[in-house]
């Protein structure tokens, strides 16, 4: 009796298989062969038609396959830590590089992980800080401002 | 006579103060990467590219590789203190290394471990510098249709060392697809950018390696809490019969590891389970082993450190990777507008050979630092998970950020940070996907060349011997596991 495959990577292989079909639709659009050679169409359109025909070997794969497969783990704290880094994402445009940064690595190590909250804070702040003088100040590498200036 | 010219040559260029400050860092955080959970040396290097984009080519090679090896040297600590392997080279380290430290004989272990690497490092890097060169002459004969086929062996080999062979495919395809996003290099026109404007740069490959090897590995391991337990580390160098016992294993393992390390894919993890098995196969009494023998810590250790100097030949010599490491820095390779590939040895032989002659003086920086400072990398292990992987999200964040002041590069970080999570959880591996987005305009031009060559027939590809045997050898590496799951199958 073959056993359920695990939902994660069924979704992971539909997710490949929904890419590789994008593709072939883009592809069929555009000049495939002129002559001698391929045009812009064609490699990416033989690219979707394989990546289609292996997820669906892999999804055949899993939902066929007798071992017991991999065991689903908790998602909890994986996409608290994602939610996390969005808001890190959003936070870079609306308040700038560095207090976005220091308040990802605040609430990482003091809400997330529980962590002491002055040490957390010390280290969130010299973490910010070694990463702006490398960047910022030594590489004189461009980054986004917020009201701070910083 | 040429070679040891070519190798003083690298020798200058490597013991500039810079380069030696970038290969000192190199093995420093190679030997801490491999130390700590949660971050192997490909992400490493991911992480590092935004630092070096100032930097030159050859200190930047130097540094990475000197991470490569540097790693290697700190899984070693794991797998003998606390039985985790740092590094799925250390696997097979564990079996022996941990019972000798449960036997009060840890720093042994460490020590030999170290002694073999170095040897194994030096002898390795000797092979590369004999070999390489060699090959690349031959190599300088390949045309387009030579390289479709290498770039096809590339990506077949590297789909085919991790669990499965159909899931490396599928990511090596899909990172040859995202390779595509951007201007079509032959025409000129815009392909799949969907609208949107920064996409038609394309997908640059440090976003991507950064959001499958540092987020999404992040995001596969945050939930390792606590610290473990170590074990004494102790006396550090082998007594006379300790010694005796471990020399010719760590000379076998240097000679396995280097010829497992430049099969294209290959790689590390191979070389030190082949080693393990070759010594317990020569032992006299095999029953020792598991049980703290210095042979079952020597020979693969010494294989794995041999194994990382030679997976850099088919990298250096033909612009194919050893390893998905190797994979990464040949990235890194082109980012700096370098060819890897044949032309290497003649176009950039002083990079080539600095990074070789910088190979020599890593490992002795290693040994150095090794042996007496064991017990104080031995503290890392003390490191909660929950305080490295905040600065490493921050790290990944910063660095794709730099590279063009670009929010929208995080958000597509933070989109491949999922599919890498989800390709960790499940066993698919991340570096085929890597290399076919590298690769993929090589790839695609070298078909179109090749085709204009053969008048629009794809017979040239089989009529030209060199490309035909690279294409059967893509053919065998990528149905080589069903040929070993039939032979098993078979009742002897």
């Amino acid at each position: 009796m073959p056993n359920r495959p695990a939902p994660g990577e069924v979704l992971l292989a539909l997710l490949f298989a929904t890419l590789g079909i994008l593709w072939i639709v883009a592809a069929a659009r555009m000049p495939l062969w002129a002559g001698f050679v391929p045009q812009s169409g064609f490699m990416p359109l033989w690219y979707g038609i394989i990546l289609v025909a292996l997820a669906a070997a892999i999804l055949a794969n899993l939902f066929l396959r007798r071992d017991p497969g991999q065991k689903e783990e908790p998602i909890g704290k994986p996409l608290v830590v994602l939610a996390a880094l969005a808001a890190s994402i959003v936070g870079l445009d609306l308040i700038g590089f560095a207090p976005s940064i220091f308040l990802l690595l605040l609430v990482l190590f003091a809400a997330v992980e529980r962590l002491p909250i002055v040490r957390s804070l010390i280290v969130a702040a010299a973490a910010t800080a070694v990463l702006f003088l490398i960047f910022r100040t030594w590489l004189r590498v461009p980054l986004p401002v917020g009201p701070l200036g910083i | 006579m040429e070679l040891l010219g070519h190798l003083a040559q690298g020798f200058v260029a490597a013991a500039t103060p810079v380069n030696l400050l970038m290969c000192l860092l190199g093995v420093v955080l190679g030997q801490i990467i491999g130390v700590l959970p949660g971050i192997g040396p490909s992400a490493a290097i991911a992480l590092l590219l935004p630092l070096t984009y100032g930097a030159s080519p050859t200190s930047a090679i130097i540094m990475f590789a000197g991470l490569y090896y540097g790693a290697q040297y700190g899984g070693t600590l794991t797998s003998v203190l606390i039985n985790v392997p740092g590094e799925s080279t250390s696997v097979m380290t564990t079996l022996d290394g941990y019972q000798m430290a449960l036997q009060g004989r840890g720093g042994v272990a460490l020590g030999i471990a170290a002694i073999g690497s170095f040897i194994a490092g030096c002898l390795g890097t000797v092979g590369l510098m004999l070999l390489a060169p060699p090959l690349a002459k031959v190599a300088l004969a390949f045309g387009p249709p030579e390289y479709f086929a290498l770039v096809l062996l590339g990506l077949m080999a590297l789909a085919a060392v991790g669990g499965s062979v159909l899931k490396g495919l599928a990511t090596g395809v899909a990172g040859l697809l995202l390779g595509t996003i951007g201007i079509d290099p032959q025409v000129g026109a815009p392909r799949f950018d969907f609208g949107q404007l920064w996409l038609l740069d394309g997908v640059d490959f440090i976003i991507l390696a950064v959001a499958l090897f540092g987020v999404g590995e992040v995001l596969a391991s945050c939930r390792m809490g606590s610290a473990n337990p170590i074990l004494n580390v102790g006396r550090v160098l082998p007594n006379r019969e300790e010694w005796r016992q471990a020399r010719m294993a760590i000379l076998r393992g240097s000679g396995i590891g280097f010829l497992i390390g430049i099969l294209p894919a290959a790689g590390a993890t191979i070389a030190s389970f082949v080693g393990y098995i070759a010594e317990k196969k020569m032992a006299k009494d095999p029953s020792r082993f598991g049980k703290g023998a210095i042979e079952g810590v020597a020979g693969p250790e010494s294989a794995n450190n041999a194994a990382s100097a030679g997976a850099m030949v088919p990298m250096f010599a033909l612009g194919v990777p050893g390893s998905n490491t190797t994979a990464v820095m040949l990235a890194a390779l082109i980012m700096f507008g370098l060819r890897p590939g044949p032309d290497m040895f003649t176009t950039n032989a002083a990079l080539v050979w600095a990074v070789i002659a910088s190979m020599f003086i890593g490992n002795l920086i290693l040994l150095v630092m090794n042996l007496p400072l064991a017990g104080l990398f031995a503290r890392l292990l003390q490191i909660r998970y929950s305080w490295i992987y905040p600065p490493i999200l921050a790290i990944c964040v910063t660095g794709v950020v730099s590279r063009a002041n670009n929010v929208e590069d995080a958000w597509l970080m933070l989109g491949f940070g999922v599919l890498g999570w989800l390709m960790k959880r499940y066993d698919w591996s991340a570096a085929p996907m890597i290399l076919g987005l590298v690769l993929g305009p090589i790839f695609e031009n070298s078909l179109r060349q090749s085709l204009t060559l053969s008048h629009g027939s794809f017979a040239i590809f089989v009529t030209r011997p060199i490309a035909a045997v690279l294409l059967a050898l893509a053919l065998i590496a990528v149905t080589a596991p069903l040929w070993t799951r039939l032979f098993r199958a078979k009742p002897v």
